[in-house]
């Protein structure tokens, strides 16, 4: 007479690892379809840690006194520091933009009883304070406040 | 390490976030002019006075402090993601550590660059 198995009678007495496939980057991966943007836009961390620390320098030039903001003004116009800028702020303009873009998204429906507004609310504002900032800091970097 | 960059992860995220929102609405009209514009003599740059009377009033000097602090922590984080990107996650607990290290660095002569003025 045969009976019927026991539902373990097979399992082996130590749990076996769960396997699973090595991890492998797409083949797209860095720079080809839509890698391409998701790449550059964490490069852009480079950009923005050099702009850091050339703020850095500004203020700490500010606090030194009229030849340390004289010295830093000139080297400014130099060529390479011009270009450097000149990319800084495509890469500024491309996170802006980028970034931009999927904020409204990533909102939450609700924060406690508030909805937040619809995205493209979200998003025109959001360019709105963009332009808005950057023309009063054009206006006064450019000694507009100054007369 | 891990364990304590997983604790902070709240902080570096709530910095990394505002670098990119606040950081990019500060930078456009920063670079535009100091680094472009002024140099390329197409707007006169700020003499030292006018530059010293915006630094050092309190708005002058928070706004200062942003456009320094910020850009520093939205760069450490996603250097970060490149490191784990291109490198792999085994070299994380060196990389990390090391970029937030310079962001801290930067962030505390940054409020110290802003108080001196």
């Amino acid at each position: 007479m045969s009976r019927p198995a026991h539902p373990h009678a097979m399992q082996p007495k130590r749990p076996g690892r769960t396997r699973t496939a090595p991890p492998q980057l797409p083949p797209q991966f860095p720079m080809s379809g839509r890698y391409r943007a998701y790449t550059l836009f964490d490069w852009t961390g480079l950009i923005y840690l050099l702009l850091g620390f050339m703020a850095l320098e500004i203020v700490w030039a500010v606090g030194s006194g009229p030849a340390a903001w004289a010295a830093i003004t000139a080297r400014f116009e130099n060529p390479v520091y011009i270009a450097f800028h000149i990319l800084a702020f495509v890469s500024v303009i491309f996170v802006g933009v980028r970034f931009f873009r999927f904020f409204p998204k990533s909102q939450p429906p609700r924060i406690g009883p508030v909805k937040p507004p619809p995205q493209p609310v979200i998003l025109a504002g959001l360019y709105a304070a963009w332009i808005g900032v950057t023309a009063v800091f054009a206006f006064i970097l450019s000694g507009g406040l100054s007369g | 390490m891990k364990h304590l960059l997983l604790k902070l992860e709240p902080l570096i995220w709530l910095l990394f976030g505002q670098g990119i929102l606040l950081g990019t609405l500060l930078l456009t009209g920063w670079v535009l002019i100091l680094g472009i514009a002024a140099p390329l003599g197409i707007v006169a740059p700020l003499d030292f006075e006018q530059a010293h009377a915006l630094a050092s009033s309190f708005i002058g000097r928070v706004v200062l402090a942003g456009v320094i602090v910020l850009p520093l922590w939205k760069g450490a984080h996603h250097m970060r993601h490149v490191s784990i990107d291109m490198g792999g996650a085994e070299r994380d607990t060196v990389v990390a550590p090391l970029l937030y290290a310079v962001a801290l660095f930067g962030s505390v002569a940054g409020v110290i660059a802003v108080i001196r003025i």
